[in-house]
């Protein structure tokens, strides 16, 4: 199942829970179309890798997902081999290997028939797929993510490109493995480190950053169904405010929700100072943006208060 | 439409962004898909595919407004005549205009192809041997730019008699209409102000994710918080068992990473050719040695007298850290810099940095230059940095009005994993007198003050290697 066009991948993404800006929709809807892999930076908690999810959802296809991290190698990224099998297996070749034999009159008629045999030790049979090579052999399309992918080493960034560019995997002892049904990637990006320029090359970039005030209420009507409307416009000024204060960890759309939830929870009308300050702990991560924030309050109390 | 858009890919290309062939043909590719009359499509299209980065995005938007919108005012010409006057006066600018590349780029930006005219620009800011003069000044950049705003006078001036020229008035055979001539002095005043706006407002890439920290907790409430400047000499010497201790620490995190690399995983291939020794029984397991990732750090330690109280304990932790680990290189620089890797690894610390304060190849007494400093660093070291290192830059950016050459602070956070940059001075000045920070802030990662032991503590242990 594909996209149709632009306003479709709105309309399903939204069906998804997922509501985005017409930029995303428009990025995802050509990567879709053109078989590319999506590069998406952002501040962290934009839902970058929600949008990964949320397309999952809306093209029924399972996902796949690699969180990367520092130290991430091809054993835990791409495949491995079943290294007790495999030892059983030479075990049991042993015992075999004489019946094989038996009937053979020389030495070189021997280790003929010996070549000819099936050699099962490197091959699928004992590989243990991880979730790339999972992804390139799934025989429906699926939703691949690398999460956090500026976490990971330079060397784990130039075994991606094989995938990225020609969705294929090279696995020395077996050959290349090419894909069955090509995936939809996603590559997520903190911008904890700057990506190659290989790399990008081989994605379509797509920069989330903090919605819009519109565009956020509507992300919290619908995740928080019931809310009172003007508590909804409240909040989101308050966080938007907020944001821009110079803060250790800005808060997110992830925190707007915690915060939308717990006032839901304590039955909370409308905002009030005391009622941020009780509340101020799910926003805030820091001590010191706890203050911030706190003092910016009064400050802005105070001045409201002189006019 | 093709043409277009290679036409703009050229031109983002002269402005500097990195656009390659298959970042075209993607282009292309995905123009198939999208509703051709819709420019917001259009735009993120555009701009998905040919600014990968956020620090790139702002630069695009500008070149796209500048291509799509404020060049392409020939879609919409009053009038057929107009079209051939301004043809007319093109030609006439051209025969009258010099022949050199500055006046021929703004006479390509008047006929609505900005490319040359970009080019010339970034040309002009990258370029390092434009002074002609004092070495290290941006004299040469300044002056270029004032020829091309010459060059600007110029063109209105011919403009304005070629109209003049056209007049109605008594013995004047050939004439223009009145609104005619307006719309073209209007066309023509326009671009002259994109042209002047291109070369006077600097391009600044957005660096969003610029990671700046104060530190509000008080971990060791006197001499934590005691400016390095104002510490006696016994002061001294317990921060710097303190600095030991949090260098150990450090580096326990990373020789946890040396103890895990013979876990996990088996080499089959060993392993057999071993048990050949044994029948065939697998008795010794081989496994699969991974190196261990070694962090590189490069340090660059500014010294001058603006920053000489925290310099020494600058150099102090350098000492630490290149004691630490492998493959740490260490430099120190007033207006050119001085490798000190060898000095760290003779001496212990005192004479060390007794040793690095005395060497001969700086000059104390000169005036501190960032940008000579980076030059000096391109022309030497560059190829000691690579996607594994972590660039240390220590200094307040004060380089007395000299050029910062920060393009090529650009080009080595391109080379390397981080930078980092710590300054010794309170925030409240960074930004003032011959400071650059504003400058050198947007090409780094991660932006720190560090002036006491509290925030050096916070910085070692973020110190990601």
């Amino acid at each position: 199942m594909q996209f149709e066009s632009v306003e479709d991948v709105r309309i399903r993404l939204e069906e998804a829970d997922y509501i985005c800006s017409k930029l995303a929709a428009t990025v995802v809807f050509l990567a879709g179309a053109t078989n590319k892999p999506i590069l998406v930076e952002g501040p962290a908690g934009v839902g970058k890798t929600e949008l990964a999810k949320a397309v999952s959802r809306c093209l029924g296809r399972d996902m796949i997902r690699l969180q990367c991290y520092e130290g991430l190698d091809e054993a835990k990224a791409l495949y491995e081999w079943e290294y007790a099998k495999q030892l059983l297996y030479t075990q049991m070749v042993k015992d075999k290997i004489y019946d094989v034999i038996e009937k053979s009159t020389s030495l070189t008629e021997a280790v003929d028939i010996i070549a000819a045999q099936e050699d099962a030790f490197f091959s699928e049979r004992f590989i243990q797929p991880r979730p790339l090579l999972s992804a390139i052999m799934s025989k429906e399309p699926v939703v691949l993510l690398v999460d956090e992918v500026d976490k990971s080493d330079p060397e784990f960034e130039a075994f991606l490109l094989e995938i990225l560019s020609d969705f294929q995997v090279t696995i020395p002892e077996l050959g290349t493995m090419k894909a069955v049904a090509i995936p939809f990637v996603f590559l997520t990006s903190n911008n904890y480190r700057d990506m190659s320029d290989a790399l990008k090359r081989r994605c379509i970039h797509l920069y989330i950053d903090y919605p819009e005030r519109e565009l956020e209420a509507r992300i919290v009507r619908l995740k928080q169904p019931g809310i009172d409307e003007t508590l909804v416009y409240q909040l989101v000024d308050a966080i938007r405010e907020i944001r821009n204060l110079d803060l250790k960890k800005k808060p997110c759309i992830s925190e707007t929700l915690d915060w939308a939830q717990s006032l839901m929870v304590l039955q909370v009308g409308e905002l009030s100072q005391d009622i941020i300050r009780e509340t101020l702990s799910v926003i805030t991560k820091y001590r010191s943006d706890t203050e911030k924030v706190i003092k910016y309050m009064e400050d802005m109390s105070k001045k409201a208060g002189i006019q | 439409m093709m043409q277009l858009v290679l036409k703009f890919a050229s031109c983002t290309r002269a402005a500097g962004l990195r656009v390659s062939t298959s970042e075209v043909l993607d282009c292309l590719d995905q123009l198939q898909h999208v509703n051709p009359v819709d420019e917001e499509e259009f735009k993120i299209l555009m701009r998905a595919n040919f600014a990968k980065s956020r620090r790139d995005q702002a630069k695009f938007d500008y070149l796209y407004d500048l291509f799509f919108h404020e060049m392409q005012t020939d879609l919409d010409f009053k009038s057929e005549s107009m079209g051939q006057y301004l043809q007319e006066i093109l030609k006439m600018l051209g025969e009258n205009l010099p022949q050199d590349q500055e006046s021929q780029a703004v006479l390509d930006l008047m006929a609505g192809n900005p490319m040359a005219y970009l080019e010339l620009l970034q040309q002009i800011q990258s370029d390092d041997n434009a002074a002609p003069g004092i070495k290290g000044s941006n004299l040469g950049q300044l002056a270029k730019r004032l020829q091309i705003m010459l060059g600007f006078n110029d063109v209105r001036e011919l403009i304005a008699q070629f109209l003049e020229g056209r007049t109605p008035s008594p013995g004047v055979t050939e004439t223009i209409d009145y609104q005619i001539r307006q719309q073209l002095r209007a066309y023509f005043d326009e671009r002259l102000e994109v042209a002047r706006e291109l070369l006077t407002s600097e391009s600044r890439p957005n660096n969003e994710s610029l990671k700046t920290s104060s530190s509000h907790d008080k971990h060791l409430a006197q001499l934590g918080d005691k400016p390095f400047v104002s510490l006696n000499r016994k002061e001294v010497e317990e921060m710097r068992e303190i600095i030991n201790h949090l260098v150990a620490k450090l580096k326990d995190t990373i020789g946890r990473r040396y103890a895990r690399k013979t876990s996990g995983i088996l080499d089959v291939k060993k392993t057999l050719r071993q048990s050949s020794k044994y029948q065939g029984v697998p008795v010794e397991l081989v496994y699969k040695t991974k190196q261990p990732k070694k962090g590189k750090i490069v340090t660059i330690c500014d010294v001058s007298g603006s920053v000489w109280s925290a310099a020494r304990f600058m150099l102090n932790l350098l000492y630490s850290v290149s004691e630490r680990f492998n493959g740490v290189r260490s430099f120190i620089f007033v207006n050119n810099l001085a490798e000190v890797s060898d000095t760290f690894d003779k001496y212990e610390i005192n004479q060390a940095i007794e040793n690095v304060l005395r060497n001969h190849e700086v000059e104390f007494q000169a005036r501190t230059d960032y940008g000579a400093m980076l030059r000096h660093f391109r022309r030497e070291y560059m190829d000691i940095l690579n996607k594994k290192t972590t660039l240390i830059i220590i200094g307040d950016g004060r380089s007395n009005y000299s050029n910062p050459e920060a393009d090529i602070l650009d080009q080595m956070r391109d080379k390397c994993r981080r930078v980092i940059w710590l300054n010794p001075e309170a925030e409240v000045f960074w930004y003032s007198g011959d400071s650059e920070m504003r400058t050198y802030e947007r090409y780094c990662h991660e932006f720190r003050q560090v002036q006491n032991l509290n925030q050096l503590m916070e910085f070692i242990k973020d110190l990601v290697l």
